[in-house]
């Protein structure tokens, strides 16, 4: 059969279509940089929606309040770590420009402040965490006032409990309740959070949905929801919900596969084509050489060969659920250019005897060294090449789990890599 | 129903030979993104993630025999949402293979035999002379009867065109008139084209019921009737699944094919980019929004987001760019509408419209009147879970528009179109 190559020229080609490649795309938008961002999703439809900078300190039993002190303390505890070579002013600016991109496509975010929001998780535990979507804002309010609230779950909704949620907070915050209401037109089986939220698109599921919140709200002032409220245009469903009920609504994220990262992907699927980003989402570059003067990637979608052309590339693969690294019997190896991984000496290194030990396990700070222009080291101890960066979790010396950064460490390498190719493109 | 046994597969063994390179089962989360974004979740108690622990648990026996496979449209919006790219329509189609023939919804069974019962491949069974008469018949009234097309063509076996045209049989058999407007748009675009009295028609069942046997043989009748005439491209017009079958087909039975694949929606974009179609918005002076459904097959099976791009562009000439409103999701991560894998055919109405649901929402939500989709499966699901849920829109093909934007869309080719797009064209 006679088939057409497909060939795109680029200034930056973007790998991973995680938090990270996509935060370093929209800063490249934004620099004007002509971009292609292509590269399997991960984990991004596994966030809860907030955006963390620095939850909590390696040694520390209690969480962070104040993430802008407690990084210059990470100075010290973990001098590697990535977060250490950026500016607070710059991690600052990095989440202004991420979360106002997000805002003007249509999900509306908290601006970074002084201090961490102490937010809901979706058992009713507590966490720190930068920024919410505006969905989530008014929870850790009522929270924080012990206002009156009704925490309301759905039948055949797996994964979000109300009573689990005042059972752990009860003591808290006394007025807090639980009650269980039957989702419009899912009377019966598993219903998925995903199918709730697109329902709720739909004005007459809202209106439905509304006459049964308020049936169970009793004195309430507020009403939590796990994270149901639309996919497409979260805020006007609160609005439109908060209308018809009257009462204050906030969601709680639930367990994976939740609403909140659904809605992020599908909001960059849709945006960045229509802002001139060449995005081929769900595919693998096969291939990564490096000439004088461009790089090339190829890959391979469901209508054939591509092959991308770039004066520069970023590197935001991730860890192994994304396939950044590969995990082997003989070791942790990085899968597109085999660049040396910091990893245990040892595989026998790479766990604690405990799943849960709290001093958190060696291979979770493994990963690629950089410069500080965030060019991965290579085999020689010097920079791979002049046009590859790197950015997000794939790099070393972090635990973004244990210390609730990954946000913080995908947003803010990604726009000191993008700074980094801004300079190189054009210095 | 017969009583014949059906044989028990080794479905872990199976999915392990179907796994992309690099993908690993042992990585799978049981996140459950795949049943989450699946219409068919929930139906006969299964749901992607359900049947991929199945087979990773040895349950063959259950697999083997669950009616859930034909629920499953295999559009592949399971392994589009996948961290781990995990393809389970793949397992499916293997599934619907094994069924015995006789236990295979007989709609889908008939319709395959029926392709191969004529060298048209009409899944209807209209046969090459009825073909030819059909459209001589169509093409003298329209010549008679509609001014400035008295020199309309509608070549039959020209050999050496561009274009060789396949048509759903849905038009020749039941509604001819519906052929008329694409040949009015070949016309006027100047196209070289030809349809061809032997592997004409566009469906195919068979790949459908899983019978690889079958699926080649179709696609061996229809390569061979483009090689006969030496044609350059093989154009795809309005129906989804015609085009993954044969694109598909062809890579997977390696075939030597010295012609292109193509796709009417991207010609209507390049003609409308050329000034060759000079559609406007000019007549939609009421307003009249519309939105499009992503067909499965041309989209994110085949062609991936640059197919769904044009339809936007062309839809947004047509109607006027303030007056598309977008299906959420679209393109590539859009749902499947319920009308494909056979669906439509299989006679499981209930589960149908179940499915159906989802689609039936996401047209809801955008208000819209309209849907335009290039899909006759599409096309007719979606009128159908419309009626049943109480919409009150309605759906059209590409070629009716064009037409009705250009001014020349004949009485007799205005079935689809509602009392208010009636009321511009009196």
């Amino acid at each position: 059969m006679i088939e057409e190559a497909r060939y795109f020229e680029t200034e930056l080609a973007v790998i991973g279509s995680g938090i990270a490649g996509c935060a370093a795309s929209i800063f490249a938008l934004n620099k004007k940089i002509t971009t292609a961002q292509v590269g399997n999703t991960g984990a991004v439809a596994y966030t809860t929606g907030y955006l963390d900078l620095l939850g909590k300190l390696e040694g520390d039993k209690g969480a962070i309040d104040n993430p802008w002190d407690a990084i210059t303390a990470l100075k010290d505890r973990c001098p590697d770590h990535p977060l250490n070579g950026i500016s607070a002013a710059d991690i600052r600016a990095a989440f202004n420009e991420f979360t106002a991109f997000l805002g003007e496509c249509g999900i509306a975010y908290s601006s970074p402040g002084d201090s961490n929001i102490t937010a809901l998780s979706p058992a009713g535990t507590l966490k720190k965490t930068l920024c919410v979507p505006a969905t989530m804002a008014a929870g850790p309010k009522a929270f924080a006032a012990k206002t009156a609230c009704v925490i309301v779950d759905f039948k055949g909704l797996k994964g979000f409990s109300g009573k689990q949620v005042v059972a752990n907070l009860h003591k808290q915050w006394p007025t807090l309740k639980a009650e269980r209401i039957v989702f419009p037109e899912m009377l019966s089986g598993e219903i998925y959070p995903e199918v709730m939220a697109r329902a709720l698109e739909v004005e007459k599921t809202r209106e439905a949905l509304a006459e049964s919140i308020k049936a169970v709200a009793g004195n309430a002032k507020v009403i939590g929801l796990p994270a149901v409220l639309g996919m497409h245009n979260p805020d006007f469903i609160k609005t439109e919900l908060e209308r018809l009920t009257g009462f204050e609504i906030f969601e709680i994220p639930t367990m994976p596969p939740s609403v909140p990262g659904i809605r992020l992907r599908e909001l960059f699927e849709q945006v960045f084509p229509e802002k001139g980003i060449i995005l081929i989402p769900q595919q693998k570059v096969s291939s990564l050489t490096f000439d004088d003067d461009s790089a090339t990637l190829s890959l391979t979608d469901n209508h054939g060969p591509i092959t991308i052309k770039a004066k520069a590339v970023i590197l935001a693969t991730g860890r192994f659920l994304s396939g950044g690294l590969e995990a082997h019997i003989t070791g942790i190896n990085e899968s597109l250019l085999n660049l040396p991984v910091t990893q245990p000496a040892k595989r026998d290194d790479w766990y604690f005897e405990q799943y849960t030990d709290s001093r958190g396990h060696a291979i979770h700070k493994a990963g690629i060294e950089i410069d500080d222009s965030f060019r991965p080291i290579g085999e020689d101890g010097r920079p791979y090449h002049e046009r590859l960066f790197a950015a997000g979790i794939i790099l070393a010396h972090q635990d973004w789990i244990r210390s609730r950064s990954g946000a913080g460490i995908a947003i803010a390498t990604a726009y000191k890599a993008v700074e980094a190719v801004d300079n190189f493109l054009h210095a | 129903m017969s009583d014949q046994k059906t044989t028990t597969l080794n479905f872990k063994e199976l999915a392990m030979e179907l796994l992309p390179e690099g993908a690993s089962f042992e990585a799978c989360l049981t996140c459950g993104l795949c049943s989450s974004g699946c219409p068919a979740s929930g139906l006969e108690n299964m749901d992607p993630r359900k049947f991929i622990r199945m087979a990773l648990l040895g349950m063959d026996e259950e697999l083997s025999t669950t009616p859930w496979i034909w629920c499953c449209t295999q559009c592949k919006r399971c392994q589009h949402v996948c961290p781990m790219n995990i393809d389970i329509s793949q397992l499916v189609f293997i599934a619907r293979g094994n069924w015995p023939q006789e236990k295979k919804p007989s709609g889908i069974v008939r319709s395959c035999e029926l392709i191969r019962s004529t060298d048209s491949t009409s899944a209807m069974g209209l046969p090459p002379e009825d073909f030819i008469f059909v459209v001589d018949d169509v093409l003298k009234e329209v010549r008679e009867t509609q001014t400035g097309f008295e020199k309309l063509e509608a070549p039959m076996d020209k050999p050496g065109t561009h274009f060789f045209v396949n048509q759903n049989s849905r038009e020749p058999m039941s509604e001819p008139d519906e052929m008329v407007p694409l040949w009015k748009i070949f016309d006027m675009v100047g196209a070289d084209w030809t349809y061809s009295s032997k592997g004409w028609a566009a469906e195919n069942f068979c790949m459908f019921s899983g019978d690889d046997d079958a699926w080649y043989k179709v696609i061996k009748t229809r390569v061979d009737a483009v090689n006969k005439l030496g044609c350059k491209v093989w154009l795809n017009t309005e129906c989804g699944h015609s085009y993954y079958t044969m694109w598909n087909g062809i890579h997977k039975f390696n075939m030597d094919v010295n012609f292109k694949l193509e796709s009417l929606v991207t010609y209507y974009a390049q003609w409308i980019r050329e000034g060759k179609l000079p559609v406007n918005s000019d007549w939609n002076v009421n307003n009249i929004k519309f939105t499009v459904q992503d067909p499965c097959m041309i989209v994110r099976k085949a062609y991936g987001d640059s197919i769904a791009d044009d339809m936007r562009f062309v839809v947004k000439k047509l109607v006027g760019e303030e007056n598309f409103i977008d299906m959420q999701p679209n393109r590539s991560a859009n749902y499947c509408c319920g009308g494909g894998g056979g669906f439509l055919q299989a006679g499981m109405t209930d589960h149908r419209r179940a499915y159906g649901k989802r689609k039936f929402d996401q047209i809801a939500a955008t208000k819209a009147a309209y849907v335009l989709t290039p899909c006759h499966n599409c096309h007719s699901q979606m009128e159908d879970i419309g009626h049943f849920y109480g919409g009150d829109y309605g759906v059209v093909h590409f070629w009716t528009l064009i037409c009705l934007s250009l001014g020349i869309l004949g009485e007799n080719e205005r079935t689809y179109l509602g009392p208010d797009l009636l009321a511009l064209l009196d």
